[in-house]
């Protein structure tokens, strides 16, 4: 590696915006498989146990 | 400690989707009324349920404006009332099942829905669930029960309301 590409740079100055958006559409998925299963597959399975909490 | 920008959005994000799971699940507790089967209904001696008045006749019962309950004795390999001739109630009411066992842990699950509970010798299962349209349901077995495991089942019918009549009235 030559002297003129080689560039340092500190903690604040790297910024990983790829791992950013791949993290923030592994989310998006997580929330979106949640709302499905929970609201529509569970509640949705009609004949469900209800009762009073105690 | 030096905590990238990144690290805490994603940090702050985790947290508000734990919250998220943990808000819909008490939603459904307390908003939509999903509950648990649990040993509220207390012991029965399993070897006397001809004792007991609710288990010595399994049938269906009224016991308000639109309100049954069911007991049935599962027991190796049926469902009374349920196998040999269908368990009916008429349609949208509300329906509590009692289910206990004389022998081994049974299940008494509809196949298709969110009803399922064990059933274990010497206890109780109650369950309560709303029925909406006329409709035909199963009963499986799904706890291995013995060699007739597989052929254990009974019917579940939701029939309109001109339909049902209660088997004491018949």
């Amino acid at each position: 590696m030559t002297e003129e590409l080689h560039r340092e740079i500190g903690h604040d100055e790297y910024n990983p915006v790829g791992t950013l958006v791949l993290i923030a559409l592994y989310f998006l998925v997580l929330l979106l498989l949640w709302l499905f299963v929970y609201f529509i597959e569970f509640l949705g399975r009609d004949l469900t146990v209800v009762g009073v909490v105690i | 400690m030096n905590i990238h920008a990144y690290e805490k959005l994603w940090l702050a994000a985790s947290l508000v989707l734990i919250v998220l799971f943990i808000g819909s699940v008490t939603y459904g507790a307390v908003g939509a009324g999903i509950a648990m089967v649990d040993d509220a209904e207390g012991v029965i001696d399993p070897d006397a349920l001809d004792e007991d008045d609710r288990f010595a006749d399994p049938r269906v019962e009224e016991v308000g404006e639109n309100e049954y309950e069911v007991y049935v004795v599962a027991g190796q390999f049926f469902f009374d009332p349920g196998t040999f001739e269908p368990i009916e109630v008429p349609e949208h009411s509300q329906v509590t099942f009692y289910v206990t066992s004389p022998d081994v842990i049974h299940s008494f699950s509809i196949p298709g829905t969110n009803a399922n509970t064990m059933v274990i010798p010497g206890e109780v299962a109650s369950m309560t669930v709303e029925v909406g349209d006329p409709q035909e349901y199963g009963i499986v077995c799904n706890e291995f029960c013995g060699g007739g495991h597989h052929d254990m089942e009974g019917e579940f019918h939701v029939v309109p309301e001109d339909e049902f009549t209660l088997e004491a009235d018949e």
